[in-house]
């Protein structure tokens, strides 16, 4: 086995156990520090896929921002609140939890019928863009690339995106602003 | 397999560099201080007491590993090492001479700026796991500051890139310099592609850079929790903040961590704003200073020369401002950082459109 192959197994490993755990643990603050785990060996493993450009994002706004704001949420929840949901008990298959089943069983068949239905090592646009030579090599650099379809070929959803996060800021501003006085 | 020991004496060097580092950064702070407050500072241990951090470590290494009955015991054990390890990863991607770098990614500047706010999370982790109010409320004031003040610093650090188009560290620093692949010009006007030395630097390259060196100053000066931004572990109120509970090797560790930071913040700026590797003597007519005074051992010697005095001006920062209060504290990085900060990236596009 490659170096790459040992490096693909033992991060998807890490990914899986650690998701494991961040999903059957009872402690709520432990299984958002098991999460950040689980996101840098997601990013690891984007590191394989030449996608480092994602890997570094991925640890910018998941690590630094999503998961430190969860983490605030719950500090300012207090030690009493999250014992009382550590200590619910829960059986695994109840009726509040069969949407979820649902939804999750669905995702499997997706995912398998994917699997078995790709032929993954001869895809026809894999092979035509081999062809034209539009590939990105291991030594090209990302963020140019990134940056001149940003702007070209997908700056439509990209203006989209960004008037949606305007919303959500405006938003936010609107909601902490005090109340005017009755 | 021989390029695999290479990259493990690399890592040990910087380890043992930025543990050097952090003996020197204490004894150098006492000192400092004692200076400005009209004191002797450490005398006994050693001439003129040099030898006084060593000592400090000795007590450290010998002290007892105490864990409080009431912690998160994973959480807490593993904090330490994640606060360490997120700054020690960022001296990876930092390029220390013309050629010299750990590790040549093109997207450096990115990298460090992902795995400093990992800090955050190991600072969170101590708090959490301290399972005390002072360090759980040092932890969280740590975290709002230094997710508040990485906008400026990362919009400060994006008006560069806009100027010098690449997020590679060691490009960046090549650009500013008698090294440089393209034509530099001294704020937009005057070419000093062969003159070099201090004209060519990024602070000078456009005018308004000087403003946004001095918003990431500031800014960094936040991230690595230094005065007049200490709030997180505000002795006087908050006993030590996130690190009340922790002892000996474990509170080394995060002091350790703390000079590591000031060290690596202060080489980014330096690398981004200060000419990085390059001498700040210019050449005039014969007199061939800049050509003379660059190479590999030159430049480590430049670059270590402006970090330590960027060093030396957090100290004196340190030592001569009170601290914020957290409602100045924000309203400084919100009302005044931000939107200057924001100016700058917009300054930066104009010049680069228009100018260069």
């Amino acid at each position: 086995m490659s170096l790459v192959q040992t490096l693909f197994y033992m991060m998807s490993f890490i990914a899986l156990a650690s998701a494991a755990f961040v999903a059957a643990t009872k402690n709520l603050v432990r299984s958002i520090f098991m999460f950040f785990i689980t996101l840098f060996a997601l990013a690891g493993l984007y590191v394989l896929a030449l996608a480092d450009f994602v890997a570094i994002t991925q640890i910018v706004i998941y690590v630094g921002g999503i998961l430190v704001l969860i983490l605030f949420a719950f500090m300012l929840s207090g030690k009493e609140t999250l014992d009382a949901i550590a200590q619910q008990r829960n059986k695994f298959i109840s009726i509040k939890k069969i949407p979820a089943f649902l939804l999750a069983g669905l995702f499997l068949i997706v995912l398998l019928n994917m699997i078995f239905k790709v032929d993954a090592d001869n895809l026809t646009w894999i092979k035509r863009a081999v062809t034209v030579k539009n590939e990105i090599l291991p030594n090209s650099s990302m963020t140019e690339n990134i940056g001149i379809n940003l702007m070209t070929k997908y700056l439509l959803p990209f203006e989209a995106i960004s008037i949606l996060l305007m919303i959500a800021l405006i938003g936010s501003a609107h909601l902490s602003r005090k109340g005017e006085r009755q | 397999m021989n390029f695999y020991i290479t990259y493990f004496i690399i890592a040990i060097g910087l380890f043992s560099f930025s543990a050097l580092f952090a003996l020197f950064g204490v004894y150098a702070e006492r000192k400092v201080s004692a200076f400005i407050q009209d004191r002797l500072g450490p005398t006994e241990t050693g001439k003129y007491g040099t030898l006084q951090t060593f000592a400090d470590i000795l007590k450290m290494l010998q002290k007892e590993l105490i864990t409080p009955a009431a912690a998160d015991k994973m959480l807490f054990i593993l904090a330490p090492a994640i606060i360490f390890i997120a700054v020690y990863l960022g001296f990876a991607a930092l390029p220390w001479a013309p050629g010299l770098v750990p590790a040549k990614l093109n997207l450096g500047l990115y990298y460090i700026f992902a795995i400093i706010s990992i800090e955050t999370l190991g600072i969170l982790m101590a708090g959490w796991g301290s399972n005390n109010k002072y360090s759980i409320l040092g932890a969280m004031r740590s975290a709002a500051q230094i997710i508040s003040y990485e906008i400026p610093a990362g919009f400060a650090l994006i008006s560069v890139v806009m100027i010098a188009q690449t997020l590679n560290l060691q490009d960046i620093a090549a650009q500013q310099g008698i090294l440089s692949p393209e034509k530099i010009k001294f704020s937009g006007f005057w070419d000093v592609s062969s003159t070099g030395g201090i004209f060519a630097w990024n602070i000078f390259r456009a005018p308004h850079l000087l403003i946004a060196f001095v918003i990431y100053f500031i800014a960094s000066l936040a991230e690595s929790n230094r005065a007049p931004f200490d709030i997180p572990e505000a002795e006087s109120e908050l006993v030590a903040g996130f690190h009340t509970e922790y002892t000996g090797l474990r509170f080394a560790l995060v002091f350790l961590a703390e000079y590591s930071m000031m060290f690596l913040v202060s080489m980014v700026g330096v690398i981004l704003f200060l000419g990085a590797w390059n001498t700040p003597l210019p050449n005039i007519g014969m007199v061939q200073l800049a050509t003379w005074t660059t190479g590999t051992t030159w430049g480590i010697l430049w670059i270590i020369v402006k970090t330590l005095a960027l060093v030396g001006v957090q100290m004196w920062i340190r030592w001569t401002l009170p601290r914020f209060r957290v409602d100045q504290l924000m309203a400084l990085c919100w009302k005044v950082l931000t939107p200057l900060a924001f100016a700058c990236m917009l300054i930066s596009g104009v010049w680069r459109l228009w100018l260069m």
